[in-house]
């Protein structure tokens, strides 16, 4: 494969397991733990060089990683906990469990450090169900961890003493935003909450609590150990810093997770990291970064895929998951799709997620399926614009690619009713 | 205090105020659902969007979720606010089943007014509405899930602020559905509060359902006289029956919620049927008789006693159970007439404690049941909150859930809806632990505190130093230390007599320590308080009564709406005493054993019928209004008897202040039956009352009627308590008759409404007093005390207390055997069957 | 009822969390490991074990998708049917396996051993499609492959580890 770029996370990488402590350490890993915490160097310290770095947290809102942990008020109580958000059930998302089948001692040592900066003293790995597999290798490698004394009371004989236990999760979309999240460790159910307060004041069980999503978190060891310039070099803008995984699935000729610097183009992930579009196939769109996203058209194939670029076309980088479209997909199909799974993930908390959503499926489905009316077009429209106003940020998500089918695609739409039925039907195999 | 402008208007409010509440203040009121003044925002239903024009948020936001701010400028009329209500609506009206021809909620469903003036009238969406099955949740409440908008609010209400678990949010996104585990009963004692907080008709009243619309009702403010507390209703009734009662707000008394004894036992003024049938005629030896002619008939009975045997063969007893008028009135009557009486307590106990919890109270030291809500520390003695005064066990947890520690020193294996600590105490250890809970939390400052409180403090370092505290009492010493606003909340059944008073100064002394300490007390029932400040100086009960009769001293005996039958604890003296009696005239509602044995009966009116004054606990003066004229109600189809009058069917009865001026006999000829009113009666018989009409013409919140500063009691010597602690045999268990929420008092006797909620009576003892007897929790023992045996289930605890026996005065079983009061029974009394 | 070694099992693990409800999901979990399902007589029972009450655990399992409050065969399969798998022909593998097994979606076989469930978005989009077999993972799925899975699975064979 086409890798020119140094890989970071991705560095022990092996085709077919899990790297081990021992070769996750012979490539510098743990150096950092030693150097910081064994060190003793001040916490402060790791909040600025991570913040000075300007890691964005990768879990699809972007917000500087540093800045969170500095948020835990110096004054406030104990236990402190950090969650590491392994939940990923953004649709397309798949790189935290790539990061954990490649390399989860990147995690665990970006988890340690992590907590250090904030003085955490327990950490809850929040994993999915369908990612047991990720969940047994950290399990059995947090053990490895412990015997090392990376892990576990007075770590390297210091008085910082930091544990992570893995939480399992029953299943629900909504347990990856950060306030459900908290809800759903303490067996709570997982409504989101609005702060005030803020997780990182009163968390889990009232106490200061951080939660950073699983790449963020991996992203720590190396900047700290490589220093926050050397972490902006990686990138491939001026404004960026670091790599990204980015998450390539859907009509291309090698679907899959690849590291790169964060804000190479597209079209370069898909033609050179990707082996192209799949055989036949040409590019229509791509939902940038998850299911909550919005298309992205042939016009802006040469994006530079950074939170700043797709945030200057109205887009955002979400979870870097690129879901890619060809000609042959009905895109009002793939947002019918989407919208059965936000209707069916909606917490029920407020009503423009628990009704609007199941209206706007409906909506949609009547369209695809030959019942459609004009009228509809600007009923979705306004639908969109009302779930804008909900609780939390997960009915919105849930119209961007709505919204943005009727802006990109409303020919496409139009289509739909007048032949009273999908125009891809006839053509498609799926 | 922020400012800001809400729809062209201006407003200052103060810090914290959401700016729904806000509008409020102005008399906007911003369409909402699931926010509640009472459960706070949570942003759920995105009905109350309002928005912003100027200040730090912009465009349409939630009013609920945001504080009010200075240079704000909200519009609630905005053209975008209004339309996304306006969807808000719709999409709420997607699945909600157009049934409101056949929903009792039509007429008074927030859904249906917010829907008709949102402007919502066509239904877009094309799929199928959602349906659900419905559980069975009790006698009270009636499921119809499929109505539901999810607002959150009976689950808010249910978990959250009452601290019930058997009610709650299940399942997720639009299959939502709010229910129990399974089928069965709600546990909540306050459940009914969901058909009040349901903005539709998922929880509707099953008692009233499908029997009238809210726009047919009657309605009235009224009060709840179930309790000492005065909860205020809101009655409504039709047809001559009351039909549904809600919970009426008052800022400091019930907020805006009720209890269901409170809500659902109003069924005994309907009439009832069977051996509980509410007498609504006028009785002579049994049989009916014109108003009249038994109202005359009895005013000669009762001259010819005076003029056989003199004026003080005659005596008049009311209970706890009577509005002030009619205390009042009682009053009036003995004084001039010169009858013996009026009695309003059963026994010197009785009357000791409530007299002395009245005169401990001062305005200083009162608190009401808001300010319950805002301690910081609360100590509840010789009081079961939960079944002695509901709504006191709902103000406790709002303290508890604002993690204010909660301590009950008590004999009963006690339970709150919140977290709390139990000292179980039999009654002559109540005070003793108490006193080391506070003494050991001032003693520092002891020094200090003057001359007043020295004796006091003495006493308690004294006390302190007899004694080993139990366990953790140390540590919540240290807390209650620590606090600003702490209260007791004293009971009145259980205790020994010193008690209340020696709250009252542990009170004291907690404000001499600089602390805003709050004192609330429970007393036996709504006209309790009223019974106290008439009770005058003569130290009489009912108990001297029955001596007097058993003596010959008294040979007529006039009872206001009193059954001695219910409360007195030996009812075979009790029933040799009034055969006795060659007169026995009763006034009341209840169909009650004294009611049977009258030799003249008038019927009286209810709280709903007629407009009575109660004093609460805290000496709060309030006024339940009529709310109909009563009679025989039109039910079911039945219709009342055909006569032709000009007379409401089984309208005879009169407020029983009235019935009872009219058989007493006019004492001048210038105050006919008519001459009489209680603006007049009512100050001269409690001059405090001068300048205060009844009904609309007291305050809001009613005036409290306290001293300004009662200063220490002083009356926490031991004489009392050793008196009573000194039994031959120290073995013998003490017997604690206790009230219970459902299945005691004489509403749930007569109230056919509320035997689906009353349990089966069971005696509580403790663990370590029953293996010593060899008894197991769910034993049948018979219990042989002097005047007989009653057979009951022992329920074994570490709560309960040592040394005592804890049954409650259940109507199901007669318990009244018992030649003292206090009763003891040996534990050979005891036998399992 | 509960095994007693299960209760034990569970008891140690709830004394080990911060707060018992912490391990509603973990106790669930444990359960329908041995009895596929948490039928109401394990709600109670597990409630009790954790300091709930059985509506409180209710509003839990009946939040999450992998909590089964209904009899499931010894295999749940999950299709996934969200973007990338819809695109990549899940009804395919949908209608495969609703033929071989002749159950429809939420059906269970007659004889027990598979019920079949859809699922949202499994994480697993660079091999869709995929699809969920009690916590196993399977991709890239083609008749042939599923015939495989169903096969070993029903031959109770060994089929460790995610494909």
């Amino acid at each position: 494969m086409p890798f020119k770029y140094p890989l970071v996370l991705f560095q022990n990488r092996k085709p077919d397991r899990v790297a081990t402590l021992d070769e996750y350490r012979e490539s510098g890993g743990y150096e950092a733990l030693e150097k910081f915490i064994g060190g003793g160097i001040s916490p402060k310290e790791v909040i600025r060089l991570v913040t000075e770095s300007g890691l964005l947290g990768r879990g699809g809102a972007g917000f500087p990683a540093g800045m969170k942990w500095a948020a835990v008020p110096d004054s406030s109580p104990f236990p402190r906990y950090l969650v590491a958000n392994s939940d990923e059930m953004e649709p397309g998302t798949f790189k935290d469990r790539m990061l954990l089948h490649v390399d989860p001692h990147c995690v665990i040592e970006g988890m340690a450090l992590a907590a250090y900066s904030f003085s955490g003293s327990k950490a809850f790995f929040f994993v999915r169900p369908s990612y047991e597999s990720s969940a047994a290798i950290l399990e059995r490698e947090l053990e490895n961890a412990r015997k090392a004394g990376f892990l576990g009371n007075r770590i390297l004989g210091t008085d910082f003493s930091f544990d992570i236990v893995v939480h399992r999760s029953g299943g629900r979309y909504i347990c990856g935003e950060a306030s459900a999240l908290l809800n759903a460790i303490m067996g709570k159910r997982p409504n989101p909450v609005k702060p005030p307060p803020y997780p990182t004041e009163k968390g889990l069980w009232e106490k200061p609590t951080v939660v950073n999503n699983v790449e963020t978190l991996a992203n720590v060891p190396h900047i700290l150990r490589n220093g926050p310039e050397w972490f902006k070099s990686l990138s491939a803008t001026e404004h960026g810093a670091g790599t990204k995984i980015y998450g390539i699935s859907g009509r291309v000729s090698r679907p899959g997770a690849v590291e790169l610097p964060i804000g190479t183009r597209l079209s370069e992930i898909i033609d050179l990291h990707c082996g192209g579009m799949a055989s036949g196939s040409k590019f229509k769109a791509c939902l940038p970064g998850g299911a909550s996203t919005r298309f992205l058209t042939p016009e802006h194939y040469d994006i530079p895929m950074d939170f700043e670029d797709l945030k200057k076309i109205g887009n955002r980088l979400g979870t870097a998951a690129i879901m890619v479209f060809d000609q042959n997909t009905c895109l009002l199909g793939a947002t019918l799709n989407l919208m059965e799974f936000f209707a069916r993930e909606s917490c029920g908390w407020c009503t423009p997620c628990r009704e609007g959503l199941p209206y706007m499926r409906d909506l949609l489905w009547r369209i695809e399926n030959g019942e459609g009316k004009e009228e509809f077009i600007p009923n979705l429209r306004m639908l969109c614009k009302q779930v804008w106003n909900s609780y939390c940020a997960l009915a919105p998500g849930a119209a961007e690619p709505v919204i943005s089918l009727l802006d990109f695609f409303e020919d496409e739409v139009r289509q739909h009713i007048s032949e009273k039925g999908c125009p891809f039907h006839a053509k498609a195999d799926h | 205090m922020p400012r800001l402008i809400i729809d062209e208007r201006e407003i200052e409010v103060p810090e914290g105020t959401k700016v729904i509440d806000a509008a409020q203040r102005l008399g906007i009121v911003i369409p909402r659902f699931c926010y509640h003044e009472a459960l706070g925002s949570v942003g759920a239903c995105r009905m109350c969007a309002v928005k912003f024009l100027q200040g730090p948020f912009k465009g349409v936001q939630m009013s609920c979720m945001i504080d009010a701010r200075d240079g704000m400028v909200v519009s609630t009329t905005d053209e975008e606010a209004v339309l996304f209500r306006k969807r808000v609506i719709e999409l709420l009206m997607m699945n909600h089943p157009l049934d409101c021809p056949v929903c009792d909620e039509g007429g008074q469903c927030l859904l249906q007014d917010e829907t008709v003036s949102g402007g919502h009238g066509r239904r877009r969406f094309r799929g199928p509405k959602r349906t659900y099955r419905d559980q069975y949740l009790g006698p009270y409440i009636k499921h119809e899930m499929n109505r539901c908008i999810h607002c959150y609010r009976c689950a808010r209400f249910y978990q959250e602020f009452a601290g019930y678990r058997d009610l709650g949010p299940l399942r997720i996104g639009d299959r939502m559905y709010f229910g129990r585990f399974s089928d069965g009963s709600l546990e909540s004692p306050f459940s009914g509060n969901l058909v009040d907080i349901c903005p539709t008709g998922v929880y509707t009243d099953t008692t009233a359902r499908f029997k009238l619309r809210r726009w047919e009702l009657e309605r009235s403010p009224s009060l709840c006289n179930q309790c000492s507390l005065g909860c205020n209703t809101a009655a409504n009734a039709h047809h001559r029956g009351v039909m549904r009662v809600e919970a009426r707000f008052n800022s400091e008394v019930n907020g805006y919620f009720l209890c269901d004894a409170g809500r659902f036992g109003f069924s005994y003024s309907n009439g009832g049927t069977g051996h509980r049938e509410r007498p609504l005629s006028p009785r002579i030896a049994g049989a009916p008789a014109s108003a009249h002619a038994a109202l005359t008939a009895a005013r000669e009975a009762l001259d010819n006693i005076a003029a056989k045997y003199g004026p003080r063969a005659i005596a008049a007893a009311g209970s706890h159970r009577n509005s002030f008028e009619s205390q009042c009135m009682l009053d009036l009557i003995c004084r001039t007439r010169d009858w013996r009486g009026p009695v309003f307590f059963w026994g010197p106990e009785d009357r000791r404690k409530t007299l002395s919890a009245v005169e401990g109270l001062d305005g200083e030291i009162a608190v009401s049941m808001r300010e319950i809500e805002k301690a910081d520390f609360v100590i509840v003695v010789g009081a079961d909150p939960l079944n002695e005064a509901p709504m006191g066990a709902l103000a406790l947890r709002q303290a508890a859930r604002k993690n204010a520690p909660v301590v009950t020193i008590d004999p009963r294996p006690i339970f709150l809806p919140c977290g709390f600590e139990h000292f179980p105490a039999a009654p002559e250890k109540i005070e003793r632990y108490l006193g080391m809970l506070v003494w050991k939390a001032v003693e520092k400052d002891a020094a200090r505190f003057g001359k007043d409180a020295e004796e006091f403090c003495r006493y308690l370092a004294a006390e302190c130093e007899s004694c080993e505290p139990p366990a953790a009492m140390a540590r919540l010493s240290q807390l209650l230390a620590s606090c600003s606003r702490p209260a007791i909340i004293c009971g009145t059944d259980v205790t020994l007599q010193t008690t209340p008073a020696f709250a009252a100064d542990c009170v004291r002394l907690l404000r001499l320590a600089g602390k805003q300490a709050g004192l609330f007390f429970l007393l036996p029932g709504a006209g309790s308080f009223g019974s106290a400040l008439l009770s005058g100086t003569d130290d009489k009960t009912f108990a001297d009564l029955v001596e007097d009769i058993e003596a010959g001293r008294v040979r007529a005996l006039v009872v206001g709406e009193s059954d001695p039958f219910h409360h007195y604890p030996d009812r075979a003296r009790l029933e040799s005493a009034m055969s006795k009696l060659e007169l026995l005239v009763a006034i009341d509602y209840f169909p009650s054993e004294t009611v049977r044995r009258a030799s003249f009966f008038y019927p009286s009116s209810t709280i709903f019928e007629t407009g009575s004054t109660y004093i609460n606990q805290e000496g709060r003066v309030q006024f339940a209004h009529p709310v109909h004229c009563g009679g025989v109600p039109i039910r079911g189809g039945e219709h009342p008897p055909r006569v032709y009058s000009d007379l409401v069917p089984g309208g005879d009865h009169l407020p029983a202040w009235k019935a009872l001026w009219q058989i007493a006999g006019t004492p001048d000829k210038d105050a006919g039956p008519g001459g009489i009113s209680p603006e007049k009666f009512i100050p001269a018989a409690l001059p405090a009352f001068d300048g205060l009409k009844a009904g609309h013409g007291y305050p809001v919140d009613g005036p409290r009627l306290l001293t300004a500063k009662a200063g220490f009691q002083g009356k926490w010597e031991r004489a009392s308590a050793d008196a009573r602690t000194g039994p031959e045999n120290p073995e013998a268990f003490e017997l604690l008759m206790v009230e219970w929420m459902f299945g005691t008092s004489e509403f749930s006797a007569w109230s056919d409404s509320l035997d689906a909620a009353a349990a089966a009576p069971h005696m509580s003892m403790n663990s370590k007093d029953a293996a010593r007897i060899g008894l197991c929790d769910g034993d049948t023992v018979s219990v042989e005390l002097d005047g007989g045996a009653f057979e009951i289930v022992v329920s074994v605890s570490d709560r309960t207390a040592e040394g005592v026996l804890v049954i409650p005065r259940h109507h199901s079983f007669e318990w009244r055997k018992m030649k003292d009061s206090p009763a003891r029974v040996s534990a050979e009394k005891i036998r399992k069957i | 009822m509960l095994p007693d070694e299960l209760k034990f099992k569970l008891r140690e693990m709830i004394a080990g969390a911060e707060s018992p409800r912490e391990k509603a999901i973990d106790v669930m979990f444990a359960i329908q490991e041995l009895q596929g399902w948490m039928s109401d007589e394990a709600m109670v029972e597990a409630a009790e074990l954790l300091g709930m009450t059985p509506l409180e655990l209710e509003e839990l399992a009946t939040f999450y998708d992998y909590i089964y409050r209904s009899p499931v065969g010894r295999y749940v399969i999950k299709v996934c049917d969200s973007t990338v798998c819809w695109l990549q022909g899940h009804q395919r593998v949908i209608d495969y396996i609703s033929s071989r097994l002749s159950i429809p979606m939420g059906g269970t076989s007659a004889d027990g051993l598979f019920t079949l469930l859809p699922v949202c978005c499994i994480g697993y989009c660079d091999r869709a499609p995929a699809m969920v077999v009690n916590n196993r993972v399977f991709g890239n799925l083609t008749p042939e492959k599923i015939d495989r899975v169903l096969t070993q699975l029903a031959e109770k064979a060994d089929f460790s580890g995610s494909e």
